[in-house]
């Protein structure tokens, strides 16, 4: 009818696909907000955080007065009232210097004035760098995160990979039956173990061991880690074509070499996506954290839930304590990401 | 694949190779430290650990303390045979399951108890005790029967302080007449929501039934369904059954945290007039509005009495610390918790209230702080928070729901109330 060789629009692909990113758009947004709220509160000050929220600061972006780096450095510092104890001290110190305690308004303040003044006490004053790196703060926490996440991601990974390759691929009496078991675990709640489990450690010397701080924490999270692991990684092994293998003893190899050289390089996909998916909630954790670890010792998390006090006072600062401990996950998870969805599916499909 | 593997294995070395020396990182086997755990964390700590330093340096000791509200971090601990020296537990009726469990030390094997009777009440000694042994000794006591306001809104309205339960409720009537709200209450409080209704309850309870029915009740001799309970719910019904008492009405007092109810009194104009809460309000009042000062800007007034032949009564909460370990330097940190010393020291820092009798009233940071810590010492009638007596099926459960139904829906009163028992019965009976 046409001749006119113009290109149609196609109306109801146009209109479909309107629908399905409006649709998307939406879900994206709803599931964003609250990080969003999260986010913007970390750089709130307290007041504010309490009294109105996060969106008000839509409707002056860009007027910086309202932002406020207090709660990120009370949460590095590890005190919910840092900065402003800080000042409060300053001011005290300064009255007392030059003798004008009365000028304080605060009648709390004068007395400890004046006894900073007669040199009954002696106030604080803060040097935030060292005050960073002091055991109250962030870094040690953040250290003590890492070097509980790095061997609980490596040590049941590696664990659970030849017990894989066994699963899939090494013929012994009652594979099958120990395979089950194996799977069976993962229905096991961990809260039931948690005492046994201490209980055992106990025995053998791990608990608030000095010389060996995670080490009971590594094998608590390699326990609890393992039969997920070992269920995805045989799956995925077992997908691997049975000929290579047999082509590979053919030609000498031995069963530790198809391992290394053969089942491991072609799972890194899958190995990958299990290294975040224990790295994230082996970052996350608090419960084992509270169990296996001690004082000083404390990851993140821990650290994280002790900012506020008993009757949860001082949550304003929570926000820019969870973005603190966001971060590392955050950039891991970039960083894999392509990984992430790939191995979502792994083992899912046979061939 | 061979370039990613080689990443992997690096990362993987890196990885170990960062935490080993971390995990070897040898800690110089200290002579003297002392496990504790508690609920105190943030600025608490912060205080505690100022008022037990001058134990740790004269002793050289250190002090472990790990903070946690989770229960089930204890009682792991101690089920699995590695209980902390020291734990500062939130409520007695946890340190009696202790107790019963044959898990703590008996504070009186070692303990002077003439020095202890003289300084702590007997009504303290008796809640420390279990099958009449001392186990507990109680710390950082809060005052549950005040009546927050603030001053300067009262005097410009020209309100005076009320000193029986009718005065309140006309009080209440003539802020309404004025087109003010009288009360701001705050029932949220995430998985715990509930429980500062149940103090509302408890302190009327105490002023209209009298101590020795609360004493049964506190102990199930009384039903639920008795008159002096149902007679509770319904006089607190007067306030909370009147949506134009209520600043945001019946959803925002459900809805409202405790922590932020009392915030409305300082905005201008008034968004309410009274708040009923405990003495460690006044921390969350001053993170909101660190320029009030208490005393002028900050006051209460104690709860009327309701029943003018009771006299005047408290409520009190508070933490109490225990001992699973039995060693010299564990029984001396002991017997210095329970001294005057570190307790002045954190009274004198705010936020703090001593059951001690010897703890020096001066060191109080201010009058209104002081004449809290007065009432509490100087009690005629003191009784602990019956919630934190009570089974937590029901002390720290039923009750608390029953509560937020109770304000939802007032006349549902003997259905919750049936329902409470019916949790009791079998809380009981366990």
């Amino acid at each position: 009818m046409n001749a006119n060789p113009s290109p149609k629009v196609n109306w109801p692909r146009v209109i479909g696909r309107a629908i399905l990113h409006t649709v998307v758009i939406t879900v994206a947004i709803i599931w964003l907000l609250p990080s969003m709220g999260v986010f913007v509160n970390t750089f709130r000050p307290k007041q504010a955080v309490g009294s109105t929220g996060w969106w008000t600061i839509l409707v002056t972006p860009f007027d910086f007065t309202q932002y406020s780096l207090e709660n990120v450095i009370n949460v590095l510092a590890g005190n919910p009232e840092y900065v402003e104890t800080c000042r409060e001290n300053e001011e005290i110190i300064a009255a007392a210097d030059s003798g004008a305690c009365d000028e304080l308004s605060n009648s709390r303040d004068r007395r400890t004035c004046e006894q900073v003044a007669a040199g009954e006490r002696v106030l604080r004053r803060c040097d935030l760098l060292t005050d960073l790196l002091s055991s109250d703060g962030m870094a040690r926490a953040f250290l003590n995160s890492l070097s509980i996440t790095v061997p609980s991601t490596i040590i049941p990974i590696l664990v659970a990979a030849f017990a894989a390759y066994a699963f899939a691929w090494m013929e012994f009496p009652g594979r099958q039956v120990l395979f089950v078991v194996v799977v069976g675990l993962l229905v096991v709640p961990l809260q039931m173990t948690l005492i046994p489990v201490q209980r055992m450690f106990n025995v053998l010397g791990l608990t608030n061991n000095p010389n060996f701080p995670f080490l009971a924490i590594w094998l608590a999270h390699t326990g609890y880690g393992l039969p997920f692991a070992i269920y995805l990684l045989r799956n995925f092994f077992g997908a691997l074509p049975r000929e290579l293998f047999e082509s590979a003893y053919l030609d000498g190899a031995s069963k530790w070499t198809a391992f290394w050289r053969l089942a491991l390089p072609l799972s890194v996909p899958a190995v990958a996506s299990l290294a975040i998916f224990q790295f994230l909630w082996v970052w996350n954790d608090l419960l084992v954290a509270l169990i296996f670890t001690s004082g000083r010792y404390s990851p993140v998390t821990r650290h994280v839930a002790n900012l506020v006090n008993s009757l949860g006072q001082d949550w304003q600062v929570l926000p820019a304590a969870a973005t603190i401990s966001m971060i590392l996950p955050l950039v891991i998870f970039f960083a894999l990401q392509r990984y992430f969805i790939r191995g979502i599916l792994a083992g899912s499909v046979k061939g | 694949m061979r370039k990613r593997l080689a990443f992997l294995t690096l990362a993987a070395v890196i990885g170990i190779a960062l935490s080993l020396p971390m995990s070897g990182m040898a800690v110089a086997q200290e002579e003297c430290v002392i496990s504790v755990v508690g609920v105190w964390s943030g600025d608490e700590l912060t205080a505690f650990e100022e008022a037990v330093a001058p134990f740790m340096e004269e002793n050289g000791c250190t002090m472990d303390f790990e903070s946690t509200r989770d229960p089930a971090v204890l009682r792991t601990a101690v089920d699995s045979g590695n209980p902390p020296d020291i734990a500062i537990l939130p409520q007695p009726g946890v340190m009696y399951e202790y107790a019963a469990d044959g898990a703590l030390v008996a504070l009186d094997s070692f303990m002077d108890m003439d020095a202890l009777a003289e300084d702590y009440a007997p009504i303290w000694l008796e809640l420390g005790s279990y099958d009449g042994t001392l186990y507990g000794i109680f710390y950082k006591v809060a005052n549950k029967s005040l009546i927050w306001y603030n001053p300067v809104a009262f005097e410009e309205a020209g309100y005076e302080i009320p000193t029986t339960w009718d005065e309140l409720i006309a009080l209440s009537d003539q802020i309404v007449a004025d087109g003010g709200t009288p009360w701001s209450i705050g029932l949220e409080s995430g998985d715990a929501s509930g429980w500062p209704g149940t103090d509302w309850i408890e302190d009327i309870m105490l002023r209209t039934a009298g101590p020795e029915v609360y004493d049964q009740w506190v102990n199930h001799e009384i039903s639920w369904t008795d008159e002096a309970v149902v007679n509770a719910f319904e006089t607190w019904g007067q306030i909370v059954g009147n949506p134009d008492y209520l600043y945001g009405g019946v959803e925002g007092t459900l809805a409202t945290n405790f922590g932020e109810a009392p915030w409305p009194l300082w905005e201008d104009p008034p968004g309410a007039y009274m708040h009923r809460q405990a003495s460690f309000i006044v921390g969350f009042i001053l993170d909101q509005y660190p320029d009030l000062e208490m005393g002028t800007d900050i006051n209460f007034f104690p709860f009327p009495s309701i029943n003018e032949e009771i006299g005047p009564a408290v409520i009190g909460g508070a933490d109490v610390v225990v001992m699973f370990n039995d060693r010299p330097e564990v029984e001396a940190f002991m017997e210095y918790l329970a001294s005057p010393e570190p307790q002045e020291i954190w009274a004198s820092m705010g936020d703090f209230i001593s059951p001690n009798q010897s703890v020096s009233l001066d060191v109080y940071p201010d009058d209104a702080t002081r004449s809290i810590a007065e009432a509490v010492v100087n009690a005629e009638i003191f009784r602990f928070d019956a919630s934190d007596l009570m089974p937590a099926a029901v002390g720290a459960g039923e009750f608390w729901s029953g509560v937020l139904d109770f304000v939802e829906n007032p006349d549902n009163l003997m259905d919750i109330l049936e329902r409470i028992e019916e949790v009791a019965a079998d809380a009981y009976a366990e």
